[in-house]
């Protein structure tokens, strides 16, 4: 019995070997570099010893002296004006700020849609709905944020149509400002990975429950908020990560739609790594991001259990 | 049975039909329902039980006809403004609560306090046994409990009618057994007008005041247990509830109600007029014979009225009774009867050749 358990164990490692190996090779080998990189002293085109936290320290660098030393010496007042003078802090801050409002976006745009085709889509015809949502996947990325210059862009299908119709006089020309432009051009591209997740988890919720909720008195709205809402969080939870985690890291929608004026962390990145060449700082930011993805994330996979936490 | 007939009337339907697409589901429904009664819809699966329930409850339109509560039309008020709650069939316990947010539930515009509340919620607890269960998880409670969840969820908000959708079915036959007995108690305690909804005979029997037969959308009869049991009103009726004896006959004269018949092994019969159901089904005439009215006479007993020969075909051991098929007089008709197994009574066995007491009164003309 606990031979014929082991064997079995064995296959099975045998199994996964090969995708683990590239696995390995892939994605934890190119990791372990940055981590290792980010604590080494870089110099241009180059890392070195000794290790030193030096490049997390610069981070914290703004022109009115570096903010962590501004904590430790207490100069608290100080803070606030050199915030706005760190280069890495505020694109960091703001890397956050938009992947926030994207996921806001995309979510509360997704839900509405994953509610329609599942309260309200005939059974048979649900997977024509889904197949339909996807559709945007069709043409690659780039090709979707092309167009989207074209809508938003000077003289582009927003400002034409709606100086055709006498509603302005001059350009909006929204792609101009950065942050919003390339909050519509995220916000669309995720739709789809929102919907799905919150589709599958309105799904599972029993209908008897939805009537059980008016049985007791409560009108339909009320039993949304009360019974469909709760039940359908583990859904939403999954479809914020899903858009979360890759818009924190965007690079393509900064440089394309932005024209670069507005550059998001990967941007910082790719100046670090590869027009600087300072290998150790490129490492040291990218791993910051990693680390504060992975604590947001985790806060919302806690949250995820405590829902679930409630379901069999 | 302590229910009283002059009681006020809590439902009525009012040739209430029903429509899914092209499917007739409920074909002109019409009865009523009086307040404090325990009343069970009973009929074969399909037969539209469970759509005739969500219509009182408002889950259901209607297509025609009209369903009043407590005299009033419920045409155009909806499921959560209804005096109604319902026990579902699935029980419906939300999954994210626990057992005292669950029974709270419907307490939410309540303008008690918040204290006031809590103690309703445990009272409630209290009256379906499950004290002290309030912090519990309802995802984590067996399938008793959950019911018990769903009852005490319903009746804290004092229901002019409680519905219940088949709410044994789920439970295993000792717990339905226990539970049915529980729920009659619980409905003597409250007043509370009971609807239940059953497929099972033996249950609507054993709980309810009265029950209403149903069949493809239709209301068969609506009777008390008794009169259900011993005078159906049609074969269907009289096939579905209980176990009944089906002989052939031939009519031989009628005379101002009084029907005299030939009952093929029996001989010539006199029925009364009440031993003759208005209805009026399809096929050959047959009396219909419950087989607890026949009784095997044992060596030196003498029949009370008449008695019939035969040869026993199957014999069906039960423990505490056993059923006998035997063919009577000489026919091919064969009927089953059941006996007490009593000490110094044996288990007669197959072929044994036997006389069958029975009595002119039990019998129904079935035409
Ligand atoms: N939502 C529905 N759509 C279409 N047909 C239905 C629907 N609900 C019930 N029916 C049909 O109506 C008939 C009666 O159903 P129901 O009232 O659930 O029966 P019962 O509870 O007596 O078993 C069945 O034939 C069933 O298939
Ligand atoms: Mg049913």
């Amino acid at each position: 019995m606990a031979q014929s358990k082991s064997s079995e164990a064995r296959t099975g490692w045998l199994l996964i070997s090969p995708p683990a190996l590239v696995t390995l090779l892939l994605l934890a080998a190119p990791l372990a570099t940055v981590l290792v990189y980010s604590v080494l002293t870089g110099s241009r085109g180059a890392v070195s010893l000794p290790f030193s936290a030096e490049n997390y320290y610069n981070i914290f660098r703004s022109s009115d002296g570096n903010i962590l030393d501004l904590i430790f010496s207490g100069e608290w007042g100080a803070i606030p004006a050199a915030l706005t003078k760190a280069p890495y802090l505020l694109v960091a801050g703001r890397a956050l700020f938009v992947a926030l409002l994207v996921t806001l976006a995309t979510v509360v745009l997704a839900y509405p849609i994953a509610y329609f085709v599942s309260f309200h889509v005939q059974p048979s015809k649900k997977a024509l709905w889904l197949f339909l949502i996807t559709i945007p996947f069709w043409t690659s990325y780039i090709i979707r944020v092309a167009l989207w210059r074209t809508i938003l862009g000077y003289d582009g299908i927003v400002d034409s149509s709606l100086m055709g119709l006498g509603l302005m006089d001059g350009q909006l020309n929204i792609l101009s400002y950065g942050v919003t432009s390339i909050i519509i051009t995220l916000a669309h591209a995720y739709a789809p990975f929102a919907v799905l997740p919150v589709f599958v988890s309105l799904e599972k919720v029993d209908r008897s429950l939805l009537e059980a909720g008016q049985d007791l008195g409560e009108s339909k709205f009320r039993t949304f908020l009360r019974v469909t809402l709760p039940l359908s969080m583990p859904g939403v939870i999954a479809a914020v990560l899903i858009v979360f985690i890759p818009t924190v890291g965007d690079y393509v929608t900064p440089e394309l739609i932005g024209g670069g004026k507005v550059p998001m962390i990967s941007n910082f990145v790719e100046v670090e790594l590869l027009k600087r060449r300072n290998f150790a700082m490129g490492s040291a930011l990218a791993a910051s991001a990693m680390i504060v993805v992975a604590v947001i994330s985790l806060i919302f996979i806690l949250m995820n259990r405590r829902f679930l936490g409630g379901r069999k | 049975m302590t229910f009283s007939p002059d009681r006020p009337t809590m439902i009525e339907f009012r040739d209430v039909h029903k429509y899914y697409g092209d499917y007739h589901a409920l074909r002109g429904i019409n009865g009523t329902i009086r307040a404090g009664e325990f009343f069970s819809l009973l009929g074969p699966s399909g037969c539209g039980k469970t759509t005739l329930l969500r219509t009182i409850a408002g889950f259901e339109g209607i297509d025609n006809g009209a369903v009043l509560i407590d005299g009033k039309d419920m045409a155009k008020v909806p499921a959560n403004a209804r005096p109604t709650n319902m026990v579902f069939q699935s029980y419906a316990i939300f999954p994210h609560m626990s057992v005292a947010e669950n029974v709270g539930f419907g307490l939410r515009r309540d303008p008690r306090s918040r204290t006031e509340k809590a103690a309703a919620v445990e009272e409630a607890l209290e009256m379906v046994g499950l004290k002290g269960y309030g912090a519990r998880a309802a995802h984590a409670l067996s399938g008793g409990q959950r019911q018990r969840v769903a009852l005490a969820r319903a009746l804290i908000l004092k229901p002019k009618v409680l519905l219940l959708d088949e709410p044994l079915s789920a439970l295993d036959k000792k717990m339905r057994e226990h539970m049915q007995v529980e729920l009659i108690k619980l409905q003597r305690q409250v007043g509370i007008t009971f609807i239940l909804v059953t497929h099972d005979q033996e249950e609507a029997l054993v709980m309810s005041d009265r029950i209403a037969v149903m069949f493809e959308g239709q209301i068969a009869q609506l009777a008390d247990p008794e009169t259900l049991y011993r005078r159906p009103n049609g074969r269907k009726v009289a096939d579905f509830i209980g176990t009944m004896n089906f002989i052939p006959c031939q009519i031989l004269s009628e005379t101002g109600g009084r029907i005299e018949v030939e009952a093929k092994g029996l001989g010539r019969v006199m029925l009364d007029e009440d031993q003759v159901p208005p209805a009026r089904g399809e096929g050959e005439p047959v009396v219909g014979l419950r087989p607890e009215t026949l009784t095997m006479l044992y060596p030196g007993q003498e029949p009370q009225e008449r008695a019939v020969a035969g040869r026993i075909d199957e014999v069906i051991y039960f423990g505490d009774m056993t059923y006998y098929d035997v063919f009577i007089g000489g026919t091919d008709v064969e009927v089953r009867l059941s006996m007490r197994n009593v000490p110094g009574r044996p288990v007669l066995d197959v072929g044994t050749e036997v006389q069958l007491a029975w009595s002119p009164s039990a019998l129904v003309l079935f035409r």
